[in-house]
């Protein structure tokens, strides 16, 4: 039975000191759990997969007799289900407390970056709640700590970073795994394993397990087949990646591995097309493509994610339609629609509440009153900056200054 | 080029400013020796360009191994091209003690 269990789970960490790297972490994170006049309640570890987050917390925990309540991205976190599970946790002293073996308890909220759209609904803010009327440790840890939900998050926790794992340690620990499972591994396979992982310890040692299965001996042959982690594929690495991308299929592999918004990313290749491509006949076939994928994109919608193969495939010939035309050249980004939107945002609000003052007097819909009345309006005010208009739809001096000025509506 | 050990080190004096925001970006100070250690790491990469406006030149930090003890530069690893956190103080494993494989697993299990 010891057998199937995986890698990862049977070599997890016991003792704080097994868990490689991130020391200054590690060192901050026992001084907060074992300072009993913390200054935060909470503290929130963030870093990228993989580099020991749960483990340390599991580790402390094993190490100090701490008894972990946990709730991970596996259960519903929803106000109420947050609620059910960490308020009598945090808001009652465990009877157990009192005994020499335990020291309490720990809630432990993993992947709270995950906490959101519908089925999560009210789940932060049941957690700040939480925290803030907390009796006992609150450990949250989260891949990405920037995302806009987790703002008012940030301001009652301590915040801990944690970094990737540097290949000399991946390797120290996949050497040690493969002696306790008996596997003879070459040095340099173990050196691939662990670049290929780029610093996510959990991932090496589950490629290290898959390779290694039924293997004694294991060779750098045997890693040839392991491709890139998908790490972190911004933006400006996928399109440089697509242009230069010397067939379709590298193209579409890099397209798969990237993790961008698709609508944001199909507006990126439109925009920079003309930037790779000089001879006009490639970018009219590009173009052609770019609109293809388009409409396939739409087809797409929620739910026909079967047809994203084909979205992939397009844009993939559209970065490729010349491979050997390929100069490097600055990436427009982020693409000129959204950064449109952005710098006409408050215009658009401003027109916007013109509309609902017009509407509300015309017993019309905001939509009407904007392509049927705002029209008129401007040029009745044109004529005559005073008209008795004015006061009748409650207009500001501001709001007759830009109807008269705008152009666009 | 200005090697430091993230323990100790010494920097010229600094102005009041300069101090407040070394300190909150995670330095301490030793009143008795006069010296600098890194408290915490969270801005790590803002501190490395801050001590390297007061000190006019590029700041590397010796790396500490995890089995050995010894300080040594980034410059002797041959993953440092690879590596998300170059030349940044954090623990690492020495080139000579990873081909000596046989020493790590008693030092860290």
């Amino acid at each position: 039975m010891k057998n199937d269990l995986l890698w990862v789970e049977k070599y997890r960490p016991k003792k704080i000191s097994e868990v490689l790297g991130n020391e200054l972490a590690k060192t901050t994170f026992i001084n907060w759990l074992n300072n009993k006049r913390r200054r935060k309640k909470a503290v929130l570890l963030y870093g990228p997969a993989g580099v020991g987050k749960t483990a340390l917390v599991n580790a402390a925990s094993n190490q100090f007799n701490f008894t972990i309540i946990e709730m991970n991205a596996s259960d519903t976190r929803t106000e109420k289900a947050i609620n059910k599970v960490g308020k009598p946790a945090t808001s009652f002293v465990a009877l157990d407390k009192f005994s020499t073996e335990t020291k309490g308890n720990i809630l432990f909220l993993d992947e709270v970056d995950g906490v959101f759209g519908q089925q999560d609904r009210g789940g932060i803010g049941a957690i700040i709640k939480i925290v803030k009327e907390s009796l006992i440790p609150v450990v949250m840890a989260a891949n990405n700590p920037d995302i806009k939900k987790l703002r008012p998050l940030k301001k009652v926790c301590q915040m801990i970073r944690f970094q990737q794992v540097r290949i000399p340690l991946i390797i120290t620990m996949l050497r040690r795994i493969c002696v306790m499972e008996n596997v003879e591994a070459e040095f340099e396979a173990l050196e691939r394993i662990a670049q290929n992982s780029r610093g996510d310890m959990r991932s090496a040692i589950n490629d290290l397990q898959s390779i290694s299965e039924g293997r004694p001996v294991l060779r750098v042959q045997d890693t040839m087949f392991l491709s890139y982690r998908n790490k972190d594929i911004g933006m400006y690495e996928t399109i440089m990646g697509v242009f230069s991308a010397e067939s379709v299929g590298d193209a579409a592999m890099i397209l798969n591995r990237s993790n961008v918004n698709y609508d944001d990313f199909l507006l990126s290749i439109s925009d920079n097309l003309p930037l790779r491509y000089p001879d006009s006949a490639d970018l009219a076939h590009a173009y052609d493509l770019v609109s293809r994928a388009d409409v396939f994109r739409g087809r797409v919608g929620t739910e026909n994610w079967h047809l994203l193969r084909y979205f992939f495939n397009l844009l993939a010939e559209a970065a490729t339609v010349s491979p050997r035309s390929f100069k490097p050249f600055e990436v427009i980004s982020p693409p000129i629609r959204i950064m449109k939107l952005f710098w006409t945002k408050s215009k658009r609000t401003k027109l916007e509440n013109i509309c609902a003052k017009i509407a509300l007097k015309c017993h019309v819909s905001r939509t009407t009153a904007k392509t049927d009345i705002v029209p008129f309006v401007k040029i009745i005010l044109e004529k005559q900056k005073s008209s008795p208009i004015i006061s009748w739809l409650k207009l500001e001096p501001n709001d007759v200054d830009y109807l008269i000025k705008i152009n666009k509506f | 080029m200005v090697v430091l050990n993230k323990k100790a080190f010494i920097l010229p004096r600094v102005e009041k400013e300069k101090f407040i925001r070394l300190m909150r970006l995670g330095l301490e100070y030793n009143r008795d020796k006069g010296s600098y250690s890194i408290s915490h790491f969270d801005n790590i990469e803002k501190l490395i360009d801050t001590i390297s406006s007061i000190l006019n030149d590029e700041v590397l930090f010796l790396q500490n191994c995890l089995m050995c003890s010894k300080d040594f530069p980034c410059s002797d690893c041959k993953y440092a091209d690879f590596c998300a956190t170059k030349n940044l103080p954090f623990q690492c494993v020495c080139p000579q003690c990873l081909k000596e494989g046989k020493t790590h697993q008693q030092k860290i299990f």
